[in-house]
């Protein structure tokens, strides 16, 4: 069953995040993902993620349409004007990707070309009131369409810090939704009594929350995390047993494992992000029930 | 200088409709050289503003004040004392100006009566055109005094492209090809060599690519 499918109908969604290679050597693109196949309902594909030049989304959503994985690709504004945007996606659902993930993408002045010309053509509602265009058969100057694409389109939510940030962020997600955004995912869960109040105050938005799970790989990402992004919520005891464990590495997957289990029981989907452990996905997905 | 352009009177008389007493703010500086928010444009609006809304009756006050820079705190002060007696601030110069006056008085809305355009120079009576786009590395010395960066539609960095017709460019027979242009110039200055340098893919950092620019020079800061 497709991605949206299992959305709409209310079941749980299981997707994985995966880095698109630096190069045009897609052996361990191909290889992690070779294992998720049936595991998973699609693949998110960053599109030049943290600002650093990688293989487009659009590729790399294509080469996992040909390893039988329902790709999620994402999209922004910064590089692309809405010609090469409305291009690509037209590209895009020619060659089969119709989900996509509107993103706020990293400033060029904190990317891996920091001397290249920011694009910012359109910012977020921009981006989805294109799609939306491109939906019902028109471009955004207003010319027909041969043939109307149907995107299935869903915007990301920051990590909410209090209730006056998610009275914001509320306000925001429900013009995206007015717009025609279908989903939404949440930033990282490492608390989930805080993530439980913060999901139950998202309901009036009356559209599916995904949840994200990050893969804590050290116990160093652990403790910048928890200094750099007070926001995540990230607590000292997750860094402790992390750091008492024999066997970091498993207990990291088990950390994981353990917050999706949970998380399946309140949200409707969940993103896995194991930043550059992508072969250790099934072990997670074992983990986790999955 | 920085030029600019009145806005529709519409926009203006629907920024200000909710307010009675209108404090209405000229440039002496470059809106008064481009003739478009000097004392004289100053005069011209209040009395478009004044006939209209008393066509409406409607006795709209308005304070008519030119300062000498309005991109500059220690001019924008003089406004202090006008201040209360105003309900919105109504500023013909450049987005500078406005925002000048918007940090500073924050207790008041002020709008824009004009729309900053561009940064040019005169090319004859009642003409302005763009000549720089502020991309904070210039290169004129390198493209004969001819700038390729706002004079070229494309921004090409490496001569001109298939549109270049006849010395024009393909947006329009108005637009001069920056190429031509530089290339012309180049031959009259005995530097054709400079034509044959690449130049290799721009820094766009100077030109705002790394976000708001900000110049501190420490040698005058208080």
């Amino acid at each position: 069953m497709g991605f949206q499918k299992k959305l709409t109908k209310g079941e749980f969604a299981v997707l994985a995040e995966i880095n698109t290679p630096k190069g045009v050597d897609i052996s361990e693109l191909t290889m992690n993902t070779r294992f998720l196949k049936s595991r998973i309902d699609a693949v998110i594909l960053p599109d030049m993620d943290n600002g650093i030049m990688h293989m487009s989304s659009l590729g790399s959503g294509a080469i996992m349409l040909q390893q039988g994985l329902e790709p999620l690709i994402h999209v922004c504004g910064r590089d692309r004007n809405r010609m090469a945007l409305q291009g690509d996606l037209l590209s895009a659902h020619i060659l089969g990707i119709q989900n996509l993930l509107f993103v706020q993408a990293e400033e060029m002045a904190n990317s891996d070309h920091q001397d290249a010309t920011p694009v910012n053509d359109l910012d977020e509602k921009g981006l989805i009131h294109m799609v939306k265009s491109l939906n019902s058969g028109k471009d955004l100057s207003g010319f027909e369409l041969s043939g109307t694409p149907d995107f299935f389109m869903g915007f990301a939510m920051p990590s909410i810090l209090d209730d006056t940030q998610l009275e914001k962020e509320m306000e925001k997600a429900k013009e995206k939704i007015d717009l025609g955004a279908r989903f939404v995912l949440t930033q990282p869960v490492f608390d989930l009594d805080f993530y439980s109040t913060v999901l139950n105050k998202l309901t009036p938005l009356n559209i599916p929350v995904i949840s994200s799970v990050f893969l804590l790989k050290s116990v160093g990402m652990a403790r910048y995390m928890s200094i750099n992004d007070p926001n995540c919520r990230l607590s000292e005891d997750i860094i402790t047993r992390l750091r008492k464990s024999k066997d970091r590495e498993a207990e990291a997957i088990e950390i994981a494992g353990e917050m999706i289990r949970q998380l399946k029981e309140i949200c409707q989907g969940i993103k896995i992000s194991a930043l550059g452990w992508e072969d250790r996905l099934p072990t997670i997905l074992d983990s986790a029930g999955l | 200088m920085i030029t600019a352009e009145q806005k529709p009177v519409t926009e203006i008389i629907n920024y200000i409709s909710p307010y009675r007493r209108i404090l209405l703010v000229g440039c002496n500086e470059c809106v008064t050289v481009c003739a478009a928010g000097g004392k004289k444009e100053v005069g011209i609006l209040a009395s478009v503003l004044h006939l209209h809304f008393l066509k409406q009756g409607k006795n709209l006050e308005i304070d008519e004040i030119t300062l000498e820079r309005q991109c500059d705190p220690e001019y924008v002060e003089e406004l202090a004392p006008h201040i209360d007696r105003a309900d919105a601030i109504l500023s013909m110069a450049c987005g500078c100006g406005v925002q000048t006056i918007a940090s500073r008085y924050k207790e008041k809305i002020v709008f824009p009566a004009v729309n900053t355009k561009f940064m040019g120079a005169s090319e004859s009576q009642g003409i302005w055109a763009e000549r720089c786009q502020g991309c904070g590395d210039c290169m004129l010395g390198i493209t004969g005094g001819i700038c390729p960066v706002a004079r070229c539609s494309k921004h090409l960095l490496n001569g001109p492209c298939g549109g270049t017709s006849n010395g024009q460019c393909e947006i329009g027979p108005e637009t001069d090809c920056a190429w031509r242009l530089i290339w012309e110039r180049l031959k009259e200055l005995g530097m054709e060599d400079r034509y044959e340098e690449i130049m290799e893919a721009k820094d766009w950092r100077p030109s705002g690519g790394a976000g708001p620019r900000k110049i501190i020079r420490e040698d005058l800061s208080l």
